[in-house]
């Protein structure tokens, strides 16, 4: 992925922070005690906030109940939206939500004028093990640190969640199959297959099930893992015989998510202790969600038990967005960035970048900070300049017509020769009319140089085609089938 | 496989079985129940993966075998046959044949192959005590676990093997509730906390005959409870259950003695009045008596009073009524004794045995 120029003063990436900081406007509170006491808070301020809320706790609830179970209490944070208190241990928490809350928020009230989100700590509760013991560091491989639990939120990317998900034509489906499962693993698609090209978002839509399972159950074990670290951690647990410990992490997961699973391709052992995950989470009514850059039947080298096995559920593809969903990605990434194009170059950028997302998100990190360096507007030419590498990568994957009459001969078993023939049989026929459409569709050429490219065929031969190849992919779904996957694997 | 075997042993057994199926599995083969003919009995073994039943019914074994049939649709055909003996027979095929008086009938099962193989508690810790003990405290205590999924560390009874008992408790944030099986030999590595399913306790309290034993083993993420003909195994509540202790008040203010069943029916039909689930019912405690009230507009109010030797200070409390009247359901003992704070502190039942039931008070308008 292309970086921003390195001497950048005020790197835009910074602004990339999907948490929402709330803006605190205090005019709008009616009380003027200190609410703008934020998470840096020194302890201090904390005690002397706690202070507050004890004493309009214990008016609210009485000193009896205060004792009990507010006076061993203590703040943790406080922001504008939420309050954190820490509190011994869990039946704190479980008591003073299911009894005493609207008494708490009476209180809040009148320190903060307004309600608080009411959120608990354990003391101590890092028992969470944020590194294990030994991390074992090996030279060729990988070390695998994370423990069983906090496989989720360590290795995760806080940006890829479902807020950040652009969802067009392309991806509506696999982003509602996903949303679905991050809903309710395992009652819904299991395994779900989630298959497409480079940058399309498979890792974002696998990470925000995780990140959505990590903030809605508590206490759910999401491991997420792309198929390399399996495999390497799977390696070194033999060379150190700790395969107990590895499987332990793994099929004790609730949910487990599997990133670019055609990794595992040609090697052997790994699939088969894969096999044995997948069986043991799967028998467990586990959630599984695999990405690929293929659907499974497409993996080489992929063992076929494996292949049905992920086909057993929902297989669902990313493609790459249209226009307007290229659109509407750039304006999102523009507006979390707090960047603001010009719509010409927003426009320029959709149009001209379309292979994947990751590519249009650096080219368009890469406009900006060009435009905030430069000062100077934006013209075509210094975007084009710009972005000359971008535009070359995308160019190369403009189709010609000799590779699109090589795939559909190739698709239909007929020769290359038949494609620039008069032969009027039906068999050569309709499929010389398919390779036409999609050359129209696919490459820039004029219906007079598509006609030539078969076989010096008039212009109106080839409307003639392309009307009707049309009129019959409505009503066939079969061919609609063929020629999306004949225009899909001419692109790729 | 081939065995004879009479109805009614036929369809308890299947009864207890078919509690263990899912009606939603995703696996074929979870519908099914697990039938092995060997000795003279019939096992029958049925589970969602989480919960397992295990039950045997007697039965004369012409041919050993096992094989797999619809659970459910078995159970209720069974159900429905005279009260004769039934012939079962299965052939290589998992096609089982019923016959039963002039009725014959044809099911088709699949092989035992594929059924799941049931989790091995080698090695297990283990502990013994009475059906009958363990039966009263689940009884005691079960009304109280929450019905809330978010808060699933409270979604079963927690175990608590200690010293010299066992502790059960539940509770749903509003109430609580604890019982003990005492005189009972934990040796100090074999001390456990582990929460046990709703369902698990549901069909534990189904299961548990009163004049036996059930042995009760654990393993990593499981438990098995051994009732003799009937084997239950569950997966454990996964989680630290909060520390119930904090829970229950250190001191008493007041106390009375009450009539269990007087006072139960008393609130029953005090509640009666109530229209919404947030009705409550304001008991008020005074020189020699209780008054039990409630009052919903535009219903109508009730009044209720029961003699009691009390002497102390004059306490009005409301209460839900359901979470008043659970534990007075379920107890057996002929008084209770109420522990009273003041006004807005938990209300505290107890009896004669080590139980203890604690209720947290309504807060309702003056």
């Amino acid at each position: 992925m292309p970086s921003p120029p390195t001497p950048v003063s005020k790197s835009p990436r910074r602004k990339v922070s999907k948490v929402r900081s709330p803006k605190v406007s205090s005019s709008r509170r009616k009380n003027t005690l200190p609410p703008t006491v934020n998470n840096s808070a020194s302890a201090d301020e904390l005690d002397a906030l706690w202070n507050q809320i004890s004493s309009a706790l214990k008016v609210e609830l009485g000193e009896g109940v205060y004792d009990r179970w507010f006076s061993t209490l203590s703040l943790a944070s406080v922001d504008s939206r939420e309050i954190v208190l820490l509190i011994p241990n869990s039946i704190y928490q479980v008591w003073i939500e299911s009894n005493y809350a609207a008494q708490v928020q009476a209180a809040l009230m009148t320190i903060f004028g307004g309600e608080r989100k009411l959120s608990f700590r354990i003391e101590n509760a890092v028992a969470r093990p944020e590194q294990l013991a030994t991390p074992v560091q090996s030279e060729v491989l990988q070390a695998p640190v994370e423990p069983a639990e906090v496989v989720g939120p360590k290795g995760f990317n806080p940006h890829y969640t479902f807020d950040t998900f652009v969802v067009g034509t392309n991806s509506e489906f696999a982003h509602a199959a996903s949303l679905a499962v991050a809903k309710s693993p395992s009652r819904t698609y299991n395994p779900l297959f989630i298959h497409g090209g480079v940058g399309l978002g498979k890792t974002h839509l696998l990470q925000a099930i995780g990140h959505h399972l990590v903030a809605s159950r508590k206490g759910s074990k999401v491991a997420y893992v792309r198929s390399e670290t399996f495999t390497n951690e799977f390696i070194h647990a033999i060379q150190t015989n700790s395969l107990v410990k590895f499987r332990r992490r793994y099929r004790q997961a609730d949910i487990l998510l599997i990133d670019d699973i055609q990794f595992l391709a040609g090697k052997e052992r790994s699939q088969e202790e894969f096999f044995h995950t997948f069986n043991s989470l799967f028998e467990g009514r586990k959630q599984i969600v695999l990405s690929s850059d293929q659907p499974p039947s497409e993996i080489s080298q992929l063992e076929k038990r494996l292949v049905s096995r992920f086909e057993w559920g929902l297989t669902a593809e990313l493609q790459p967005p249209d226009i307007e969903t290229r659109l509407a990605i750039l304006r999102k990434k523009a507006a979390g960035l707090d960047v603001t194009l010009p719509s010409h170059v927003l426009d320029y950028l959709a149009q001209r970048v379309k292979s994947n997302v990751r590519r249009l998100e650096g080219a368009l990190l890469r406009v900006a900070s060009f435009s905030s360096l430069s000062g100077r507007p934006l013209t075509d030419e210094s975007i084009e300049h710009v972005l000359r590498d971008i535009l070359q990568e995308e160019a190369k994957r403009a189709v010609s017509v000799d590779q699109v009459q090589r795939k559909v001969a190739e698709h239909y078993d007929i020769r290359l020769a038949d494609m620039t023939s008069k032969r009027r049989q039906a068999s050569i026929a309709f499929p010389r009319q398919v390779a036409m459409f999609i050359s129209r569709r696919l490459t820039k050429n004029s219906l007079q140089d598509i006609g030539e490219a078969f076989g010096g065929k008039d212009h109106g031969t080839v409307i003639h085609a392309c009307k009707k190849v049309k009129s019959r992919m409505e009503k066939e779904e079969s061919l609609r089938q063929v020629v999306r996957f004949l225009e899909a694997s001419l692109q790729r | 496989m081939k065995f004879t075997i009479t109805q009614d042993a036929f369809a308890e057994g299947l009864q207890n079985a078919v509690s263990a199926v899912n009606p939603r599995s995703t696996l074929p083969i979870l519908s099914n129940v697990l039938l092995q003919a060997v000795d003279n009995e019939v096992i029958l073994t049925a589970t969602d993966l989480d919960f397992t039943v295990r039950t045997k019914a007697p039965a004369k074994i012409g041919k050993a075998g096992s094989t797999t049939l619809p659970a459910r649709r078995l159970s209720t055909l069974v159900k429905d046959l005279a009260k004769s003996d039934i012939e079962v027979e299965v052939d290589a095929k998992s096609v089982a044949t019923l016959r039963s008086g002039a009725g014959i009938y044809k099911i088709f099962g699949l092989p035992e192959a594929e059924f799941p193989g049931l989790p091995a508690f080698e090695g297990a810790v283990e502990f013994t005590l009475k059906a009958s003990d363990l039966k009263d405290g689940l009884r005691k205590t079960h009304y109280a676990i929450s019905l809330d999924e978010t808060r699933y560390v409270l979604n079963g009874i927690l175990f608590s093997f200690k010293g010299d008992k066992l502790t059960l408790v539940a509770t749903d944030g509003r109430r609580l509730a604890l019982a003990e099986v005492n005189d009972l030999e934990i040796p100090a590595s074999q001390e456990r906390d582990f929460i046990v399913r709703t369902k698990a306790v549901t069909e534990l309290m189904r299961s548990l005959s009163d004049d036996a034993e059930v042995v009760i083993r654990l393993s990593q993420n499981m438990v098995q409870f051994d009732c003799g003909s009937t084997t239950l195994i569950s997966k454990l509540v996964e989680g630290n259950y909060p520390n119930y202790a904090q829970v229950i008040p250190n001191k008493v203010n007041e106390r009375v003695t009450v009539e269990r069943e007087v006072l139960l029916s008393a609130v029953r039909r005090v509640s009666l009045l109530n229209t919404e689930k947030t009705g409550s019912v304001r008991l008020n405690f005074s020189k020699g008596k209780i008054e039990i009230k409630s009052n919903t507009p535009e219903v109508g109010e009730a009044h209720e009073e029961l003699a009691v030797s009390y002497k102390g200070e004059n306490i009005s409390v409301a209460f839900n009524p359901d979470f008043l009247m659970a534990p007075l359901r379920y107890l057996q003992e002929d008084e209770v004794h109420f522990e009273l704070i003041d006004d807005i502190s938990p209300g505290v039942i107890k009896i004669n045995a080590p139980f203890v039931y604690v209720l947290m008070p309504m807060r309702v308008g003056a």
